[in-house]
């Protein structure tokens, strides 16, 4: 697609045009004939540029949004005859005994592993500012629980928890520590703290990585500064590193708990929601309502509430991101 | 170095790597290892000596022989396992499409909001960039749905669809960031010699953003490789599923044999295991600020 006028390069001739009167409509008619085609055709070219993937994601995020609302007050089923039924189904999710439990489960798994991730992460990335001999490779192998399919992670801890088989189990008994195998996946507390360590795991290098960025970013000389005051590396660590990295690590706390909400692979693969209901978070708790029950409009209910709880925890991230950080400032 | 330092540094650095790996060492270990060095009570996991039955088992279908205890087969053999090698080629398939679409897709999406003034231009841009906060699984019905509706349920092609739009809004996302630090007096001298944006595009920008196309496509590719609940709704059978999928197949079942579900799962991550060089190369290393490396 050729461009019209496009000597002016698309760019408002900011110097022709008073900027106090920019983006008033009568001033748009004191243009420059070229200039206003060149920006028409910038759009026409942008549009073409950018439709295809506007398509893609607009088919597969606005229309399931509207859709989900729209079912969440049907009773939709693949077996039964659908009819409306108004706020029925949030009424029955509310009331549901299942939800409230699945809501602590959910509560109780994000302060469980949240903090847990923080912590690790900081000092996983404290240790990664430092230069030492195979840091690089250190800094490599780290990635792995990030990489991998989270339920790959599932099999993994599994693995290590399974009663019989597991690697913990064998390795407490062969230390002395225990001497009987615990059964970690069939017992509500255990199993909860298994799933617990497993997200700790697949989630602190991605915490490090964005801490560590953090760190990076931290002016040199203050250190330096800190350094001829006398101060130690304790001190430096304490009241330079961690207040400056805060507004990074307030970031990671909310995607952290975002997840935690929404965990389901790893789940779904070391325990299947169990024992009983031990571990059933609320984006498991949608899975079985939807899939295992087969109540699409309760599932789509609880879908909406999800979706609202995680709404709260964008907006929150939301406003702690620097405003131009996305598109940049509208020169 | 001084000693003290290197005191707290390289056990620190142990503890990191052995948590980082452990899981996946034993997985590797007990992959080599018969079923009855597993199970043994007390433990002796080495007394049985190291095969790679279990590996052969799944590509040749060929029993290992510690299942075959007094000529009886043992029940708990994981037939399911043998379908890992064909649903990693289904997750390179599909991993690889998806790819492609998102350099094709997003590259010039990605242009247009680096470089181009148009009506929408924030408001879309906030669109793409949130959609993917929303929890997958509370979209899990209205996909599926749409998937079924145009006729894709148990194709890649479906999967494809599903996965491009998860990943789509990354890429545009990281590369408009990328493409804004090019200078924009190139593309206006190139715009001087009579050259469209496509051709600037495909000329001058993607050239030079090289690092971050990499960048952006691992992470697509990874994404789908790893994604596992819309591939558990969209492929229905056992030739379409894709690794996430056999594997939580696998290891949900109750009978499961360790040794060949730890065979199938290293044969699973072991692409993954492969790209960690490249991630890091393209994907952490400018983020975390590192000259070196």
């Amino acid at each position: 697609m050729t461009e019209p006028g496009g000597v002016a390069g698309g760019r408002r001739p900011s110097t022709a045009v008073p900027r106090a009167q920019a983006g008033n409509g009568r001033v748009a008619s004191a243009l420059p004939t070229f200039a206003r085609s060149a920006r028409r055709g910038e759009a026409r070219t942008a549009y073409a540029m950018a439709g295809p993937a506007l398509l893609v994601v607009g088919l597969f995020t606005l229309y399931p949004i509207a859709y989900a609302l729209r079912g969440s007050l049907y009773t939709l089923s693949p077996i039964l005859p659908s009819s409306y039924v108004g706020l029925t189904n949030y009424g029955l999710v509310f009331g549901s005994p299942y939800f409230g439990f699945a809501l602590e489960r959910t509560a109780l798994f994000a302060l469980a592993t949240v903090p847990t991730v923080l912590v690790i992460g900081v000092l996983a990335a404290a240790l990664l500012t430092q230069r030492f001999r195979g840091d690089l490779l250190v800094k490599i192998a780290l990635l792995f629980p990030w990489a991998i399919p989270a339920t790959a992670s599932g099999v993994l801890w599994k693995g290590i928890f399974a009663d019989s088989w597991g690697a913990l189990n064998a390795v407490s008994f062969k230390l002395g520590l225990i001497h009987d195998y615990a059964p970690w996946l069939t017992t509500p507390h255990l199993a909860f703290t298994a799933v617990a360590i497993a997200q700790i795991w697949a989630q602190f290098p991605l915490a490090t990585v964005l801490l560590l960025a953090a760190m990076q970013a931290i002016p040199h000389d203050l250190y330096e500064a800190a350094a001829l005051d006398g101060a130690g590396g304790l001190r430096m660590f304490g009241s330079i590193t961690l207040p400056h990295i805060q507004p990074m690590a307030l970031i990671v706390a909310l995607f952290e708990t975002l997840l935690a909400l929404t965990t389901f692979d790893l789940l779904f693969a070391l325990t299947g929601g169990g024992p009983g209901t031990a571990t059933t978070v609320l984006s498991y708790f949608i899975w079985s309502e939807t899939f295992k029950m087969l109540s699409f409009g309760k599932g789509m209910a609880l879908a909406v509430i999800i979706a609202a709880m995680a709404l709260v925890l964008i907006a929150a991230l939301m406003r702690l991101m620097p405003a131009d950080a996305l598109l940049g400032a509208e020169s | 170095m001084t000693r003290r330092r290197a005191l707290l540094i390289y056990p620190a650095a142990v503890a990191m790597l052995a948590f980082a790996l452990a899981p996946f060492a034993w997985a590797a270990l007990s992959s080599f290892l018969p079923e009855t060095a597993i199970l043994s009570m007390p433990p002796a996991w080495l007394r049985y000596g190291v095969a790679v039955d279990n590996y052969r088992y799944i590509f040749t279908g060929a029993v290992p022989q510690s299942y075959e205890i007094g000529g009886q087969l043992r029940k708990m053999i994981s037939e399911e396992i043998r379908q890992v090698p064909r649903a990693a080629l289904n997750s390179g398939i599909v991993a690889c499409a998806v790819l492609l679409l998102n350099w094709l897709l997003g590259a010039p999406a990605a242009y247009a909001y680096a470089r181009l003034r148009f009506p929408g231009r924030t408001a879309t841009f906030y669109v793409i960039t949130l959609s993917r906060l929303i929890p997958a699984v509370a979209l899990a019905v209205p996909y599926y749905l749409i998937v079924q509706r145009l006729g894709l349920l148990d194709r890649h092609l479906g999967l494809v669809a599903v996965h491009t739009t998860l990943t789509l809004p990354f890429t545009i996302l990281i590369l408009a960031l990328y493409f804004r630090t090019i200078p924009p007096a190139i593309d206006e001298s190139a715009q001087l010699d009579g050259a469209t944006r496509f051709t600037i595009l495909r000329r001058i920008t993607i050239p030079l953003a090289l690092p971050s196309l990499v960048g952006t496509g691992l992470f697509a590719f990874m994404l789908s490789y790893s994604e596992f609940l819309f591939a558990l709704l969209v492929t229905t059978s056992s030739y379409s599923r894709t690794v996430p999928v056999t594997l939580a197949s696998v290891a949900t079942n109750p009978d499961v044999s360790w040794a060949l579900l730890s065979a199938g799962t290293t044969l699973a991550v072991l692409p993954v295991g492969l790209l960690l060089g490249p991630i890091w190369r393209f994907m952490v290393r400018g983020l975390v600020g590192g000259a070196e490396g």
